[in-house]
């Protein structure tokens, strides 16, 4: 490996929920500082600060645009550039792209990525209906009353008729996600259980997908710092994650125009990542896969060639991606059970996949975690991003 | 929320909503290359030639997937509850969000996918409100 190979070399998380005494730009100095310090530099050393958009509100995202984080930091005349990477859900893939790509090629020394979120405190109605004016053609689907719960139906229906998977079936991946929640301490749902028969029992929101089955809207802060492998080094680091493979495809812009709806984009997204990385989906010792609901899910493992076509959920029904299964998937509960903290929900399996690999997972840690499945998508599943991540030692 | 670019949207808009209010399904075609293009785009997205118009669309089509909202919906359409959508395929490789009739017992569950869909458009008023397909299982 070369030495400018981009690692991962620290992590910082807030608890995801609803903590509406916890401001925006408080979370985002606090999670910085903390990966910062988890990397073993301090913040000085950063000269560049790739930023993860909010979607709470646009004043707080235009202080991100505008540097407010560099002020916060005390970090004045220090940082080379700070800027925003945005594809909805897949923004920590593109990001880490980003980041990758501005330390291999020297343009950056130390990258701090940083996420905010406060989707969990703000007015519901208003973040529905911001929902449903992004991402949905307003020419096109906004008359016919899309709400982004259908959008998530539409795939959960097509993925169901095809696989023949069960509501059942449909519900244990949920319970598999509260299970796994209940082992993390910044989960949003870390201390209420779940069971199949209370998912089938909960209202029917939009068929064929009930309530305990949408994704709770939650506030949330994550960070991760990157650096090149030989500055991890000289910095003394044993243990860094290196990026293997990645590869993506943008499918559609609406989900009208998406041909396969229970299928989306993996199938076209994973081979090329495999191929980079010299290893398959069957050496991989987790999977932490874009989660906002369990079809999302069950069709990214199945495209990404973990789990065989159409048998992901009843997979999950055995208990396969449960803790202590065959393969531990989205090991800090997903967006299902960890909460929804918008583009950061992708941040958080991102952030969650590295701390495995780093083996700093306390009670949920993976034995011997080495090799890392990461799957994201933004929109309306607009998109499939794949990051295969290696824990190496420096 | 709008924006300064609906103004211009509405040159591409307009004759398939103007025909979706008449009670008429339109798609768009490209004259140089002889394909069905929906939705609606600026070139041809196929040969990126600007020789484009609208032509009468299929009137059957297949379901690929829908969805029926039950709880909770948009603003402005809460009184529409129960109300389903669902992906249509038409003849010629093109496709679009629809809305849903009910079935004969008043919900969605005489609904198959794969299964063949007939375009019938809603009444004057909501096609005028709501210019969007409807759909509904065949006779």
């Amino acid at each position: 490996m070369s030495d400018t190979e981009p690692v991962f070399i620290g992590i910082g998380e807030q608890p995801s929920g609803r903590y509406p005494n916890r401001p925006f730009m408080g979370d985002l100095v606090r999670v910085g500082v903390a990966a910062v310090k988890d990397a073993g530099l301090t913040t000085q050393d950063i000269d560049t600060i790739l930023l993860i958009p909010c979607l709470h509100s646009p004043a707080d995202q235009a202080d991100l645009v505008f540097s407010r984080i560099v002020e916060e930091l005390g970090l004045n005349k220090k940082v080379k550039c700070q800027y925003m990477v945005h594809s909805g859900g897949s923004t920590s893939d593109n990001t880490i792209r980003t980041a990758a790509g501005l330390i291999d090629s020297g343009h950056a020394k130390n990258v701090l990525v940083l996420q905010a979120e406060k989707w969990g405190s703000a007015p519901v109605t208003e973040m529905i209906d911001m929902l449903t004016a992004n991402g949905i053609p307003r020419e096109w689907e906004k008359q016919s009353g899309l709400s982004f719960n259908a959008v998530g139906a539409l795939i959960q229906q097509r993925y169901m008729f095809e696989s023949g998977s069960t509501p059942a079936d449909m519900a244990s991946v949920c319970v598999a996600l509260r299970d796994w929640a209940n082992l993390n301490p910044n989960a949003m749902y870390k201390d209420k259980k779940l069971t199949v028969e209370q998912v089938l029992n909960s209202k029917m929101i939009t068929d064929p997908i009930r309530a305990f089955e949408c994704p709770m809207l939650a506030d949330g802060a994550c960070a991760l710092v990157l650096t090149s492998r030989s500055n991890a080094r000289t910095l003394g680091k044993d243990r860094v994650v290196r990026i293997a493979g990645e590869s993506g495809v943008v499918s559609h812009y609406s989900i009208g125009q998406e041909r396969e709806v229970g299928k989306l984009g993996w199938e076209l997204a994973g081979p090329a990542a495999y191929e980079a990385a010299g290893w398959g989906p069957e050496d991989a010792d987790i999977a932490e896969i874009y989660d906002s609901y369990a079809a999302v899910l069950t069709s990214g493992l199945e495209g990404l060639g973990l789990a065989p076509k159409g048998e992901a959920a009843r997979m999950f029904a055995r208990g396969e991606f449960s803790p202590g299964g065959r393969l531990p998937t989205n090991t800090n509960g997903g967006l299902l059970s960890a909460g929804h903290t918008g583009v950061g929900g992708g941040t958080a399996l991102l952030t969650e996949g590295v701390r495995q690999l780093l083996g700093r997972a306390g009670e949920r840690q993976v034995d011997g975690a080495t090799r890392a499945v990461l799957g994201g998508s933004g929109g309306t599943y607009m998109d499939s991003q794949v990051l295969l991540l290696e824990g190496v030692s420096a | 929320m709008s924006s300064s670019n609906d103004v211009g949207m509405d040159a591409l808009t307009e004759p398939y909503r103007e025909a979706l209010r008449r009670g008429e399904l339109v798609v768009q075609h490209c004259k140089a290359c002889d394909r069905t293009i929906m939705y609606p785009r600026h070139l041809c997205p196929f040969c990126y030639e600007d020789q484009l118009d609208f032509v009468p669309g299929p009137t059957t089509g297949t379901l690929h997937s829908f969805a029926v909202h039950r709880v909770g919906s948009p603003t402005g359409f809460e009184h529409q509850l129960p109300y389903a959508v669902g992906i249509v395929k038409l003849e010629g490789d093109v496709q679009f969000l629809a809305r849903l009739w009910p079935d004969a017992e008043g919900d969605w569950g005489h609904y198959t996918l794969d299964g063949a869909v007939v375009f019938r458009p809603a009444d004057t008023e909501e096609m005028t409100a709501r210019p969007v397909p409807w759909f509904g299982l065949p006779g």
